[in-house]
């Protein structure tokens, strides 16, 4: 295993996360057996998936070792208006976050390197047909899968640091929705990668005895940019009301930035018996940085015919649009159990209450975001002293979050709807690891 | 190992579905009555309450009116049916109405009427007769009725001396040939005969409003003593069986794309050109160049979007303004035909006003811009006082029975400056691409009377304690554009 197919691999596989499984459309699926315990791992040093919760703590990994995992995230989401009407629901698709893990190092040496692959943010959503949100949105389609080369040092026995370059390697987003046009719906999709883009991730770990271990670690924001994006529109008129409508929609390509928000986590692990481990995980997802998702529109089409500054890069009518976000930090609590069974199997539990980054009266179809409980499980078995298959499930069930048309007149929120936002989010994942 | 997330997902995808079948419910919130009873619902009013839009009465209209999706609400709460006296669908097109058929190289709308498939089963150019629906109705709106006309006797009985001012064509489609009932007489009919548990009362914008869409050159304004009498006595009809109900305020002309459309546009024409202003006439009083009835308006002084200036024009003047400052008879005999008169009249009507259709159009005094196309500030202020006395007397003569009040003039004025957000969908008051008012510039559109089918559901929950939750708008439609 090299770097270098590591990297191929984040290239080739372009998954994303569904109805995100943290705050915001943030994914917290960092390593199989973490996400088993409700997603603790900054005061753990369990395995490889250490790169990812928590860089400080890969020093203190015994093995080397390679470890692959990948999730079936499956949201459903459940709308009902506030103007009565059917439930409406998600069209049903199955998306796949993954990670990849290789650490190497001398076996009783004090440092680690790794590398990393795993997608930290996405999110995948597609609105049943002629929903009452089509306006706003009726798919969305958000990945960013980051490759991240580690380092990891333990200064003396209990106190190792690490620290780890992000690489946005691969980030994408296509948001498509239905354009209220008088000659009937019209429809327009942006489609666009991200520029590549560089963070850190760092932490240190504690381990001061046998029973008792503790982390903090630190993920910086990166702003996602996507230039030159495409704009495509159909369904526009053709014919007495073509010249009319069309001018207003010239633009085919556009540029927007996404921020990616950081992250500051604490955690602390404890080993009551020699079978069994315990993590209890806080951590703060700085979302206060979204304060607005905005647009610049530019290029022609060819509706603009003899192309001016004035008449190019319009999305209904205007060269820009903004929209208000307003997410507040979001704080979530973990907690979970590993129990060695046997020598070959081990069984883990654990349960997660993660705060709403969005708040009520700013909900957007784009992110249905509310606090949620997570419950897990998981188990590894030990087919051979190399090689090992974890399984996890996850599941959350949101809070039901209403907002009213007077809510979102109030907070200047009217590009998006009013109503009640319920959802459940199924994620099994299956992962192996292989010990050098 | 790209092998193991490849093989891995399908698998794990069909565990997920299997354990992800059922999806999070949200319960359906309960509809419920409150204190009102729905089961039997009617409706008085006007040319709004029976769904009048695009300039005419039709079918589509009719389906889309407020008092049917109000009905349609209330049925989910107990309510029962609500007729209309529809047209069939073969008369789908009823009165005829107007299309948009498209636009000008300058980006001007384009309407024709539309004139088959009509419900006009004969009478006069002047007073054309409708196919008449006498089954018993719930919605008892008729086109261009005024407060002041509830009481006037044969208003639905065609004879040689019936005129705008005594009869109505509409009433006369509901009403059984020969009778001389008046339009309260036929609203205590109903209550006698339906026992309705529930009403809603929307009468009085035509008090005002043809007056005010004439530029103040025809027709007049209701005294308020007359307008507070009659309002009186058609609630008191109305509650006579007990029932509950609702009562309409009427909104302010001046916000209304028929009068916010031309000025704006003809005013940046006029800066462009550095014509200071304009010479109009006022009112309908006749008389030559010197009479008093000449009128200078400058050109600062025309209502722009931003709500500067004082002069609104009218949308019927769009296609005369072109002809500005140059020599036209034009306009004149465009409102002699409005009028219903014979073009032999042209001279003679000309020669009252002391009009010389070979001078400068609307730059001399000899060839004025007709009173028809401008609402001036005078006129405006007529039509506000008015406005305002109709609604004290209207919310007093509501609050004093215990109804429900819905106002609308208030509810008009934050569209116009607000506009109004619908899933997603920002709504204006303005013309064509607002969403909310039809080709005629004064009625809402079907998408319009959906968002006040809402607005009004507001008012009831709020004083009957029923929890409506209304539709959505925007699966009710704007102007129709060709595609």
């Amino acid at each position: 295993m090299t770097v270098k197919t590591l990297l191929l691999a984040g290239g080739t596989l372009l998954v994303s996360a569904s109805a995100a499984s943290a705050s915001g459309f943030q994914v917290n699926l960092g390593g199989q057996k973490n996400i088993g315990m409700g997603g603790v791992g900054v005061g753990l040093s369990l395995d490889q998936a250490a790169m990812f919760y928590n860089p400080g703590a890969l020093a203190m990994v015994r093995e080397n070792g390679v470890q692959v995992g990948v999730n079936a995230a499956l949201g459903r989401v459940s709308y009902r208006s506030e103007n009565g009407g059917e439930l409406r629901s998600l069209d049903n698709s199955v998306v796949t976050p993954f990670n990849v893990y290789a650490s190497f190092g001398p076996a009783e040496g004090k440092f680690k390197f790794g590398v990393g692959v795993y997608t930290p943010y996405g999110s995948k959503l597609k609105y049943a047909e002629g929903w009452e949100g089509r306006y706003a949105l009726t798919e969305i389609d958000l990945e960013a899968v980051y490759v991240q080369p580690t380092f990891s040092y333990a200064i003396t026995p209990q106190l190792s640091v690490g620290a780890g370059l992000m690489i946005l390697a691969h980030g994408s987003v296509n948001l498509q929705k239905d354009l209220p046009l008088p000659t009937g719906p019209g429809h327009v999709t942006l489609d666009g990668k991200t520029k590549t883009h560089f963070g850190y991730n760092a932490g240190i770990f504690f381990k001061p005895s046998d029973k008792l271990s503790a982390g903090v670690s630190y993920r910086s924001q990166i702003d996602a940019t996507v230039e030159s994006g495409s704009v495509t529109f159909s369904g526009l008129p053709t014919g007495a009301s073509a010249a009319i409508i069309n001018r207003g929609f010239t633009a085919d390509k556009f540029s927007a930035t996404l921020p990616l928000p950081a992250v500051a986590s604490a955690g602390i692990g404890i080993n009551p018996t020699e079978k069994l481990t315990i993590g209890v995980d806080a951590s703060l997802t700085f979302w206060s940085a979204y304060r607005t998702l905005d647009f610049q529109f530019s290029g022609n089409n060819g509706n603009a015919g003899a192309a001016t500054d004035a008449n190019t890069g319009l999305v209904g009518g205007n060269t820009t649009s903004t929209s208000k976000r307003y997410y507040q930090d979001a704080l979530a609590f973990r907690l979970g159990g590993q129990y060695q069974v046997s020598d070959k199997l081990a069984v883990r539990a654990g349960a997660a209450y993660d705060f709403s980054a969005v708040r009520a009266g700013y909900v957007g179809p784009e992110t249905p975001d509310a606090d949620r409980a997570i419950g897990t499980a998981g188990l590894s078995y030990q087919v051979t002293d190399h090689l090992g298959v974890d399984a996890s499930f996850m599941f959350e069930a949101f809070r039901k979050q209403t907002q009213t048309q007077q809510d979102l007149l109030n907070n200047g929120t009217t590009d998006r709807v009013a109503g009640t936002y319920r959802t459940n989010v199924y994620i099994p994942g299956i992962g192996l690891h292989y010990k050098f | 190992m790209k092998l193991f997330i490849k093989r891995s997902a399908p698998v794990l995808g069909l565990l997920g579905l299997g354990l992800a079948g059922c999806q999070p419910d949200i319960e359906a919130p309960s509809v419920s009555a409150g204190t009102a009873n729905f089961a039997r619902y009617i409706s008085v009013g006007n040319s709004l309450t029976i769904g009048v839009t695009d300039g005419g009465l039709y079918r589509e209209g009719q389906l889309n009116s407020y008092p049917n999706i109000l009905a349609g609400q209330f049925r989910l709460a107990g309510g029962g049916d609500f007729v209309q006296p529809l047209y069939s669908e073969a008369q789908a097109n009823g009165s005829g109405y107007l299309r948009l058929t498209g636009f000008t190289a300058a980006g001007l709308p384009v309407t024709a009427p539309v004139t088959t498939n009509l419900g006009v089963r004969g009478g006069t150019p002047q007073i054309p007769l409708y196919t008449k629906y006498l089954d018993p109705i719930n919605n008892l709106g008729v086109d261009g009725i005024r407060m002041s006309s509830i009481t006037i006797p044969d208003f639905g009985n065609f004879s040689s001396t019936s005129n705008a001012a005594n009869f109505n064509a509409n009433f006369e489609r509901i009403t059984p040939a020969g009778s001389s009932q008046t339009y309260l007489d036929r609203v205590k009919a109903t209550v006698a005969s339906i026992n309705p548990t529930f009403f809603t009362e929307w009468l009085g914008s035509n008090d005002v409003l043809g007056y005010a869409t004439a530029g103040g050159a025809a027709s007049s304004i209701t005294p308020t003593a007359t307008f507070t009498t009659n309002t009186g006595l058609i609630l008191d009809a109305l509650i006579a069986g007990g029932a509950k109900g609702m009562v309409s305020t009427i909104p302010d002309v001046a916000n209304i794309p028929f009068f916010t459309t031309v000025g704006p546009t003809f005013k940046a024409t006029l800066t462009a050109n550095n014509a200071a202003g304009l010479v109009a006439l006022t009112g309908a009083a006749a008389g030559g160049v010197t009479s008093g009835n000449r009128k200078q308006i400058a050109t600062i002084d025309i209502r722009d979007a931003a709500g500067n200036g004082r002069q609104l024009f009218t949308l019927t003047s769009s296609p005369f303004l072109g002809l500005f400052n140059r020599p036209t008879g034009a306009p004149w005999r465009y409102l002699l035909a409005q009028a219903n008169q014979p073009k032999a009249a042209l001279g003679p009507y000309l020669a009252s006003f002391g009009i010389d259709t070979l001078q400068a159009f609307g730059t001399t005094a000899a060839n004025p811009i007709p009173s028809a196309f401008i609402l001036d500030d005078v006129e405006q202020g007529q039509v506000l006082t008015a406005t305002t006395a109709f609604n004290t007397a209207l919310t007093t003569a509501a609050t004093n029975r215990g109804l429900a009040v819905f106002d609308a003039n208030t509810f008009f004025r934050s569209v116009a400056v607000s506009g109004y957000a619908t899933n997603a969908v920002n709504n204006t008051a303005g013309y064509l691409s607002g969403n909310l008012f039809g080709l005629d510039g004064v009625h809402p559109t079907p998408r319009g009377y959906a968002v006040i089918a809402n607005e009004m559901l507001k008012v009831i929950n709020a004083k009957y304690g029923s929890t409506f939750q209304g539709v959505n708008p925007n699966s009710f439609r704007g102007v129709v554009f060709p595609q």
